[in-house]
């Protein structure tokens, strides 16, 4: 009897080069779960982006562009205007998404692309080395908040998935976490609903990943875990925003 | 040879198209022709020219210093394009709506009242078809049945049905000058 | 086929249509905003993809992205918004992604102004982007060029895998001119190897720009610049007239070429042997015959709508073989017949006096 095993959209011998405690190993696993499930695989384009998750495609075996900075959004909307049969998804960190990607996210969002999202928020810029990024902590300590995030001079963290839920043209907005095995099955559960919204072809879909980052946060990854829960969450509750299915019916 | 034409008035005269209308007729004239328009910023403040340049030969610059004969539907076209006539050239003024004083000696001035002509046709907006029909008068070759071509070029077919109120007014400037070529 | 009076910018809408151009991404700027316009009708009616984008950056992007399935995408754009997708040309051309770009060259630097130039000759030719990497860069002439060598952007895209310009300017986009619109002239390119389609019966693939390792950056590059040399032996393109016996050569591109022809004509009249060379493809750029006329001519002098660009690489072309002079304006209301003709004696009048 075999209980786990790795799947099939993982590419045979690659090895994850994240970070110990890093959340984007559990989440390209449950990504890479849904496109067995969802038998995607030979349908899917996928857009990178820039920063951590950029070698996405040294670990997925599915078809992938790697975007420049930002415009994961604009890739992924050619993408499927082109050939609006595949399935098409961006990965993109909060950085990407939400600071120097905000114009093609939500313009993205506002058209209704019939694409699903993926924002990984862990609150820093984790390839350049823990800079402060638009979903930063107030208070908290970066390389470049070293006093730590207060508004006078830094301004206001973004609440990615509350913000997306505004736009009209989104049918589907979540956030998630998997810093539990609880957290990890209903945020399988919520980016199942996502790529499903997508084939149906309701809208926009998008799951804003709330992720640790132990290296640039310096935690062990229990305590970074840890700090999920106890401060991201207060900031940045989980929950679906909007989900046009539900109130549809 | 080359020879230009610059077609200038208020923005809603349909100078642009005006222009349209004669390059087509000299391009089924068998002529090598390009049509020019002042655009972007230029045409905000209500004022809007276009300039026809046409050729036995390859059409070199599409815009030049001056014209060989000009046509003014305004006023404040008249003031601007007058110095800009060439030497021996021709301004032809809509003489309802320019106040034409012949300060130049070297070019020659054709003055009809375009816009009451249009006015009295019932096609109050149609000043544009009276000049193109004077100049049937004023360029060899050009005539009813090549103006009457180049409006089914230029019309869309939602707009073919326009052909023969723009032929009738056209019929119209024929008529109001003697052959000056 | 009908000869139809027909704009610049219309003409290139309409041949990009014809060449199947199966996705348009744009944002309006003077002065080339009717082909966005024609599109967001045309492109609508056939049901292909046609997205208003939010910036240049977008669309630019939204070009990259269908242009990786395999599919034939455009954007089209004028000077400043060009220098906005200056990032993503240099990703496509290192991604291999056979991208069409159209400038409607305006006057810059900055917001610069609506009239006609040619100020953006360097930026088209040496990358305005990051890195080791070149576009090929058509510049038309007239309104029949603008469709021949729209034909032939997407074509040399396809083929070469390699991002292609075509610089026009205001003139020539906002003109009306005769012009026949044939068909699609090139054969269609099999981009089974490499667009992105779904990984169906096979490993996924991945378009991308990074690497790892220094060895494979290295090669990559390598590799490109092979391609670069393959494309310039194969499809460098230029126009000549009375080159056989000129002792002054006058060398321009774009609509700039309209008033050469006609100072050569003049030129010629007055006793003059002034011939004409004339680069279609910009990139990559007929040094090789300017340095052979070079040897043969006494002159060369470079006519252009800026402060001089181009004149550098016809400098490095000549190779000191013949006197290499400019006649330019930066803006707008360009050269006159008139004036380049003055121009010309002007710079042969300071140029016998020297020897």
């Amino acid at each position: 009897m075999q209980v786990f095993k790795i799947p099939e959209s993982i590419k045979k011998g690659s090895k994850f080069t994240f970070c110990p405690g890093c959340d984007h190993g559990i989440i390209v696993r449950i990504l890479a779960e849904l496109i067995d499930e969802l038998e995607l695989k030979e349908k899917t384009i996928c857009a990178t982006s820039i920063g951590c998750s950029v070698f996405l495609y040294d670990f997925l075996n599915i078809d992938c562009i790697e975007s420049p900075h930002g415009r994961a959004m604009a890739e992924a909307t050619g993408v499927k205007r082109a050939r609006p049969d595949k399935f098409v998804f961006t990965y993109q960190g909060d950085g990407d998404f939400a600071s120097i990607g905000l114009a093609e996210s939500m313009h993205g969002a506002l058209r209704g692309e019939k694409i699903t999202g993926i924002c990984i928020n862990n609150t820093t810029y984790g390839m350049t080395g823990g800079q402060m990024g638009p979903t930063t902590l107030l208070g908290q300590k970066t390389t470049t908040s070293p006093m730590g995030r207060f508004t006078g001079t830094y301004g206001y963290p973004i609440k990615v998935a509350e913000q997306i839920a505004l736009c009209d043209g989104t049918a589907f907005s979540a956030r998630v976490a998997v810093d539990t095995v609880a957290h990890i099955n209903q945020a399988k559960k919520i980016l199942k609903k996502a790529f499903e919204i997508q084939l149906k072809g309701l809208g926009y879909s998008f799951v804003e990943f709330l992720a640790t980052c132990p290296t640039n946060w310096k935690m062990t990854p229990d305590e970074a875990h840890e700090r999920v829960r106890n401060e991201m969450m207060n900031v940045y509750p989980l929950g679906v925003y909007k989900d046009i299915t539900v109130e549809d019916k | 040879m080359e020879q230009n034409f610059i077609i200038a008035g208020f923005g809603g005269q349909g100078i642009l198209f005006a222009g349209r209308v004669l390059a087509n007729a000299f391009m089924l004239m068998g002529k090598n022709v390009t049509w020019y328009p002042c655009y972007g910023a230029e045409m905000r403040g209500g004022t809007v020219n276009c300039e026809i340049v046409i050729s036995d030969d390859e059409v070199s610059s599409v815009h030049k210093e001056n014209a060989d004969c000009i046509i003014v539907l305004n006023h404040l076209s008249f003031d601007r394009f007058l110095p800009k006539v060439k030497s021996g050239g021709l301004i032809l003024s809509n003489s309802t709506l320019v106040d034409v004083t012949k300060s130049r000696s070297d070019i020659q001035y054709i003055s009809i009242p375009m816009t009451d002509i249009a006015n009295k046709s019932g096609y109050n907006k149609l000043a544009n078809m009276v000049a193109l029909g004077i100049l049937t008068e004023i360029i060899p070759g050009l005539n009813e049945e090549i103006l009457k071509q180049a409006l089914g070029k230029v019309l869309t077919d939602d707009r073919k049905h326009l052909i023969y109120p723009n032929l009738e007014v056209i019929k119209l400037g024929m008529n109001c000058i003697a052959p000056v070529h | 086929m009908d000869k139809v009076l027909v704009k610049g910018n219309y003409a290139i809408a309409q041949a990009a249509l014809n060449a199947g151009l199966e996705c348009y991404f744009g944002y309006p700027i003077t002065p080339q905003t009717e082909i966005g316009e024609y599109l967001s009708d045309e492109m609508y009616k056939r049901g292909l993809g046609y997205v208003c984008a939010e910036s240049e950056l977008a669309a630019i992007n939204m070009v990259l992205g269908a242009a990786s399935t395999g599919a034939k995408a455009m954007t089209t754009s004028s000077s400043c918004a060009v220098s906005l997708m200056q990032e993503a040309l240099s990703y496509a051309c290192s991604d291999e992604v056979p991208i069409v770009l159209v400038n409607v060259m305006r006057a810059g630097p900055g917001l610069g102004y609506i009239y006609p130039a040619q100020g953006d000759y360097n930026q088209a030719v040496k990358g305005g982007g990051n890195g080791d990497y070149k576009l090929i860069v058509l510049a038309p002439s007239t309104v029949q060029e603008c469709i021949d060598y729209t034909y032939k952007a997407f074509y040399l895209a396809h083929k070469y895998r390699n991002p292609t310009m075509l610089l026009a300017d205001g003139l020539l986009g906002q003109m009306m001119e005769p012009a026949v619109f044939g068909e699609y002239p090139y054969p269609e390119i099999d981009n089974s190897s490499w667009a992105l389609t779904g990984a169906k019966g096979r490993d996924g693939r991945a378009i991308f720009s990074v690497a790892t390792a220094e060895d494979t950056q290295n090669q990559h590059i390598y590799n490109l610049f092979a391609k670069f040399k393959t494309i310039e032996e194969n499809e460098t393109e230029w126009e000549e007239f009375n080159t056989e016996d000129a002792d002054i050569l006058l060398v321009a591109f774009g609509s700039m070429t309209r008033n050469i022809k006609a100072a050569m004509t003049e030129l010629r009249k007055q006793g003059l042997k002034v011939g004409i060379l004339r680069p279609v493809t910009l990139s990559p750029f007929p040094s090789k015959r300017i340095h052979e006329l070079a040897a043969k001519v006494d002159n060369v002098i470079v006519v252009e709508m800026n402060m001089g660009q181009m004149v550098n690489d016809v400098k490095l072309a000549v190779e000191g073989q013949a006197k290499v002079d400019l006649v330019h304006r930066p803006v707008g209301q360009w050269l006159s017949v008139e004036e380049i003709t003055q121009a010309v004696k002007n710079v042969l009048e300071k140029s016998y006096a020297s020897v």
